[in-house]
């Protein structure tokens, strides 16, 4: 297709403009969290008249903070790592042995992508089950909610690794266990980098979790956190965007290093091809 | 083949994930059919069944009908918006642009964000006085649309659609990107070679051949959209008045009221919403898709 200089140059120049209507709101957090409470109240673009670095030693300062940021990654890494090994399991099976059974499996796994989750009656199971307010609980929901995704993901990877690898190693009288763990995982290992970038970006920014499985400040994560330190703090806002930042530079960090990884893990299975 | 099959593929692999799901999903999912037709709440000793008793209060309950209707206006405005903007923006980088990797990354960047996070960045932004938004605004001159975004009951709604949008624009994009990157090259070759101009090249092969990628940005949209919580709570809170209240904002209400049974029974109106809409609109663009 030819496209002329000058229709190329507005293109860049709608493009420019679009992204600085994304990035502005971040380089408003950026400057702000710097500011003092009176000045960060203005939201200005402008860069600090005295930086402020101690907006950020004060919310380090906080033992709630430093706790939930611990929470989030134990819970993160419990469910990613049991996330990961349940879904492959699952997908292996679901991929490699078609049949009723199997396809019935898989749609009710599938199910899990569009019903929304039964909150209420999953407080009254969990405080029955005693798990309610507690790390296994919402790290057992946490798998359940993320499973159907992963399950989704793997089964379209699965069909990449050759059946004829399989019947190779059966010959020469590979177990199944290990045929599973030591000759098919670690062929489909871009996928569970795919799925942990996603599951943790998952848990990471989740609210709705621990908002309804978790009372106890102690086992908050940092999400929820944020929400009771801006009831808290809200007349200070240069303080609440220090701990925005805080929250988000991990995630940014991530994103601009394995961004190839993340969009195409967080859209995967979207497109065919 | 088959004994190799049971041999090697044990559907007791099958378990713990099902395990995990059927416990913590599917048992909740069908308990609270059950529930929301009991008068379970904080006060209750034991549960009574009383029928469709819940469902009718909901529907005789105006907030609710209002939470109804402003969670379809979201997930509509929303679903068409951010297919629009994704579209376009998919199409601007899909040329020979400069930069174009870095755009992607940078439009994408919202979508990876805690949608709390950028609920408090947009209380900031819409602020009244001094938000970035009516800032702008005065500036170019257009200072009688500095409105209260999100306390004026006529606006607030769309402030919220719009935060959506500009959230989520970049998910849809890199979805019709990468379905614009399917097509083969030589298609446009000999479309150029026919003499087709740009609009009619997209209006019959770029168009056509997305409508995989349609599908997917539709009824994930769809989906997504109706399930809407955090967004709104953390930027008005269903207010002012109850004029952004959606079902998920409701179903939380019950909840701290204690009025479970009766949270349940909404949470089910939600789930009922989005088979009724997501699955029709599954098939009808399932239909038109064309094969390659």
């Amino acid at each position: 297709m030819k496209t002329s200089r000058v229709s190329h140059a507005l293109l860049f120049v709608a493009c420019a403009f679009l992204g600085f209507i994304v990035l502005t709101p971040f380089a408003m957090i950026l400057v702000n969290s710097l500011k003092n409470s009176r000045e960060s109240a203005l939201f200005g673009l402008n860069l600090p008249k005295e930086f402020v670095w101690k907006n950020y030693a004060f919310v380090l300062s906080k033992p709630a903070v430093i706790r939930s940021f611990l929470n989030t990654i134990l819970i993160g890494v419990f469910t990613v790592v049991c996330t990961n090994i349940f879904a492959a399991m699952a997908a292996y099976v679901i991929q490699r042995r078609p049949g009723k059974l199997t396809k019935t499996a898989y749609y009710v796994f599938l199910l899990g992508l569009i019903i929304p989750v039964s909150i209420i009656p999953t407080i009254r199971l969990m405080m029955n089950l005693g798990i309610h307010n507690t790390y296994q609980g919402i790290i057992l929901y946490y798998i359940a909610v993320n499973l159907p995704f992963s399950i989704f993901l793997f089964t379209g990877f699965m069909s990449s690794v050759p059946r004829e690898m399989d019947e190779a190693a059966m010959l020469e009288g590979c177990g199944r266990l290990r045929l599973f763990f030591s000759i098919i995982l670690p062929l489909i290992s871009t996928v569970f980098v795919t799925s942990t970038i996603v599951v943790s970006i998952a848990v990471w920014d989740d609210f709705i979790g621990p908002f309804y499985l978790i009372s106890d400040y102690k086992k908050w994560t940092i999400v929820l956190n944020i929400y009771s330190f801006v009831s808290q703090y809200e007349t200070n806002w240069g303080v609440v965007f220090a701990f925005l930042m805080l929250v988000m530079s991990p995630i940014l960090i991530l994103y601009f290093t394995l961004q190839r990884y993340i969009i195409s893990g967080v859209t995967a299975g979207s497109v065919k091809g | 083949m088959t004994n190799i099959q049971r041999q090697n593929y044990p559907y007791w692999f099958l378990f713990p994930a099902f395990a995990v799901f059927g416990l913590l999903f599917l048992l909740p999912t069908g308990t609270g059919l059950y529930y929301s037709l009991t008068d379970w709440n904080i006060n209750t000793t034991a549960i009574h069944f009383v029928g469709l008793k819940n469902f009718r209060d909901l529907f005789a309950d105006k907030k609710l009908t209002a939470a109804l209707a402003h969670t379809l206006v979201y997930a509509f405005s929303v679903t068409i918006l951010r297919n629009a903007i994704g579209l376009g923006l998919a199409l601007m980088l899909n040329t020979k642009m400069r930069l174009r990797g870095f755009f992607r990354t940078v439009f994408f960047l919202p979508y990876v964000i805690s949608p709390i996070i950028i609920g408090y960045l947009f209380t900031a932004i819409y602020h009244p006085a001094h938000g970035l938004l009516n800032e702008g605004l005065k500036l170019v001159g257009l200072r009688f649309m500095a409105v209260d975004w999100l306390n004026d009951p006529k606006f607030a709604l769309l402030s919220t659609i719009l935060v959506d949008v500009w959230r989520t624009s970049g998910f849809t994009m890199v979805i019709y990107l990468a379905g614009l990157q399917l097509i083969p090259t030589e298609l446009f070759e000999s479309a150029a070679l026919d003499g087709a101009r740009y609009p009619q090249t997209f209006r019959y092969i770029m168009f056509p051949l997305i409508a995989p990628s349609l599908t997917v940005n539709l009824t994930l949209s769809l989906i997504g959209t109706m399930k809407v919580f955090v967004m709104i709570l953390v930027l008005t809170n269903g207010g002012p008045g109850y004029t952004t209240e959606v079902i998920n904002t409701y179903v939380m209400t019950a909840f701290s009221l204690g009025l479970y049974g009766q949270g349940t029974a909404a949470n089910l109106l939600l789930t009922a919403l989005i088979i009724l809409i997501g699955a029709p609109v599954l098939v009808l663009l399932r239909k038109r898709e064309v094969a390659l």
